[in-house]
């Protein structure tokens, strides 16, 4: 089942008087399932392309169809519980909340989703448990290692139980080991039937995928 | 799929508990402002409490005065008395009275006993009078209707008219003599008093007038003490409950009628005579009305501009709440919520201050200043709007980042 289909996404930024073009016709389809890296290097549109499969942007011309709902028109607050619901994102600087305790950032979805204080608590503690966190939950994101750090990020991401995690350089701050470590997890998630896209330009990280799409100004180029 | 307002308010405090110096500068224009609204409040909390406390004790609100008009041109014609004729007329027209007190008056009278004597006003009265102004007897009773139908020779003591003549003996059946008539003391009133701010020329008891009337039957004084003297002023008292200014309106078309329309006589309520007194310390209420203005327009400003700071300080951490999912109605609550918990925080301490310093100004101003419970909810609500008001355009800034700029923020 296809759990990602775009069809001719077009992206244009405008800077004033230049306009530029920074994705020129994507069409990329991704399997409920899959482990995609999208590969590409900078100026190459993965960014772009990225930010629109994960919501947090628009096509300008184009559709998206995420889960089989065409996502690509949907106002802001339509795309906001789409996110929240359907897509976990894992940075490359984590982009956790450096004054709420680790607990306290991986409920963030889930205060989103209106869920109760007691069933938030419950659900953040099980995933925290499940990459090994359970004894730092009143930490401080500050007082933890990067790898750690990154790990609270994955917590995140998938306390939602989303349809996509969507990672973006996600050992790119990180030492190897750690890094590793990180990889370690996706490919568990995978294991257990998560559909995951990494945005790497590291050909490293991009092998342990099934498949690597390559886009380069603004196209994908290598599609298997 | 809402962000709960008990979700916010938590947000919210941990914002304001972690940034704890930018908050309490926020505060501080806030704490002024309520702290002058609080002045403000109580100036006028105060001044209600006194001028109505001062109506009462003169026999209160529901009272309506008929008196000569002093804007009259008397040298057309006219007199400003009443014949008792027109006073029945008036009595038996008017509605919803509960007392109608006609009253003569002799100034400089000389009221004597044995050797002792005292200058004094006495006043021919009815028996409402006690209704009134709210008169209450020390000793006695007051004049009653058996008195003004049989002219009796009776006298009701004000009680320093009393105290003057009397010393410690009870003046209850002694006889009295004022302008050669003997009159027997049948009673002795309570003394009234109402003590003036400050101790400028009116201060003490500005009542003690009162007390140095003595009152006799209108009939009596007209026949016997005094035969020159006519009636010229009458006091109304309006059935509690009914419409002061319909009954005032009556009296006056009445009046007007009886004179044939000469504008002889004034017809007063109590209600607008307290409006005055209210008028008088209105400048002072201005003034401190300004100070609170000013001190919240500033305090507001600074929120205004400490909450787009504080947007673009943590504009990656917006972005991240959108970005997991939150809607643009969930931040802009968020920093509203924020906002208003700091005013609302700065308006708790603002009435603690308001309160501290209230005796201060009162010593200082030489006013009486009434603090209030209701005073606290104003307070609180002046505060939390002041949070409102100058904390929507940083939310609404904050509610529409772009997540993808906002997380790519340094």
């Amino acid at each position: 089942m296809e759990i990602i289909k775009t069809i001719g996404l077009i992206k244009d930024y405008d800077l004033g008087k230049v306009k530029v073009r920074a994705l020129n016709g994507v069409d990329l389809t991704i399997e409920t399932g899959e482990f995609v890296a999208i590969m590409g290097p900078s100026g190459s549109g993965k960014s772009t392309l990225m930010h629109i499969i994960g919501c947090l942007d628009s096509p300008t011309e184009g559709d998206y169809y995420l889960d089989g709902t065409l996502v690509s028109k949907m106002s802001r607050n339509e795309l906001a519980a789409i996110r929240n619901a359907k897509i976990g994102f894992v940075f490359q600087s984590f982009h956790l909340l450096p004054h709420l305790n680790i607990l306290k950032n991986v409920e963030l979805p889930l205060m989103y989703a209106g869920l109760s204080g007691k069933q938030r608590s419950l659900k953040a503690r099980e995933i925290l448990d499940s990459v090994g966190l359970s004894d730092r939950l009143k930490h401080k994101p500050g007082e933890l290692s990067g790898g750690q750090r990154q790990r609270v990020a994955i917590a995140r991401a998938i306390v939602n139980k989303p349809s996509i995690v969507l990672a973006d350089e996600p050992t790119g701050n990180l030492d190897s080991t750690s890094g590793g470590d990180i990889l370690e997890i996706f490919e568990r998630l995978h294991r257990q039937g998560n559909t995951m896209i990494i945005v790497t330009h590291d050909a490293a990280v991009a092998a342990r995928a099934d498949r690597i799409v390559q886009i380069h100004d603004g196209r994908i180029e290598d599609g298997d | 799929m809402a962000i709960s307002l008990a979700e916010s308010v938590y947000i919210g405090l941990i914002d304001v508990s972690t940034r704890k110096v930018r908050t309490a500068v926020t505060l501080f224009g806030i704490v002024l402002g309520v702290m002058s609204i609080m002045v403000v409040l109580a100036i006028v909390n105060g001044m209600n409490e006194v001028t109505l406390d001062w109506m009462q004790q003169r026999g209160g609100l529901n009272k309506i005065q008929i008196s000569m008009n002093w804007d009259y041109d008397f040298s057309r014609g006219g007199e400003a008395t009443f014949s008792m004729r027109e006073v029945d007329y008036l009595r038996s027209q008017l509605e919803d009275v509960e007392a109608f007190n006609p009253q003569v008056q002799a100034w400089g009278s000389i009221v004597q006993f044995r050797d002792s004597d005292f200058e004094t006003s006495a006043m021919g009265v009815y028996p409402d009078l006690q209704k009134v102004e709210d008169w209450e007897l020390e000793k006695g009773r007051f004049i009653n209707l058996d008195d003004i139908r049989n002219h009796n020779n009776v006298i009701v003591l004000g009680s320093t008219v009393a105290e003057n003549l009397f010393r410690n003996r009870n003046p209850l059946g002694q006889y009295v003599t004022l302008n050669k008539q003997q009159l027997m003391v049948i009673g002795v009133l309570k003394s009234k008093y109402w003590k003036n701010q400050g101790d400028g020329a009116f201060s003490g008891n500005v009542l003690e007038y009162m007390n140095r009337q003595v009152f006799l039957p209108l009939s009596t004084m007209i026949a016997k003490v005094n035969p020159n003297l006519k009636v010229s002023s009458i006091e109304i008292k309006v059935l509690p409950g009914k419409d002061i200014s319909k009954v005032k309106r009556q009296a006056e078309d009445l009046v007007l009628n009886i004179k044939r329309g000469k504008q002889l006589f004034r017809v007063s309520s109590a209600q607008e005579e307290m409006q005055m007194m209210k008028k008088s310390m209105v400048i002072f209420t201005v003034i401190f009305f300004l100070i609170a203005m000013i001190s919240l327009l500033v305090g507001g400003i600074v929120i205004t501009n400490i909450m787009l700071a504080s947007v673009k300080e943590r504009t990656r951490e917006i972005g991240v709440r959108i970005a997991v999912g939150a809607r643009g109605k969930d931040i802009l609550i968020q920093f509203l919520v924020q906002t208003m918990l700091i005013t609302t925080l700065g308006g708790v301490f603002g009435i603690f201050a308001g309160i501290a310093i209230l005796d201060v100004v009162a010593g200082f101003l030489d006013i009486t200043l009434k603090a209030a419970p209701n005073m606290i909810w104003v307070a609180l609500l002046v505060s939390a709007s002041t949070g409102l008001i100058f904390g929507i355009g940083p939310a609404y800034k904050a509610s529409k980042l772009d997540p993808v700029k906002a997380l790519m923020e340094d």
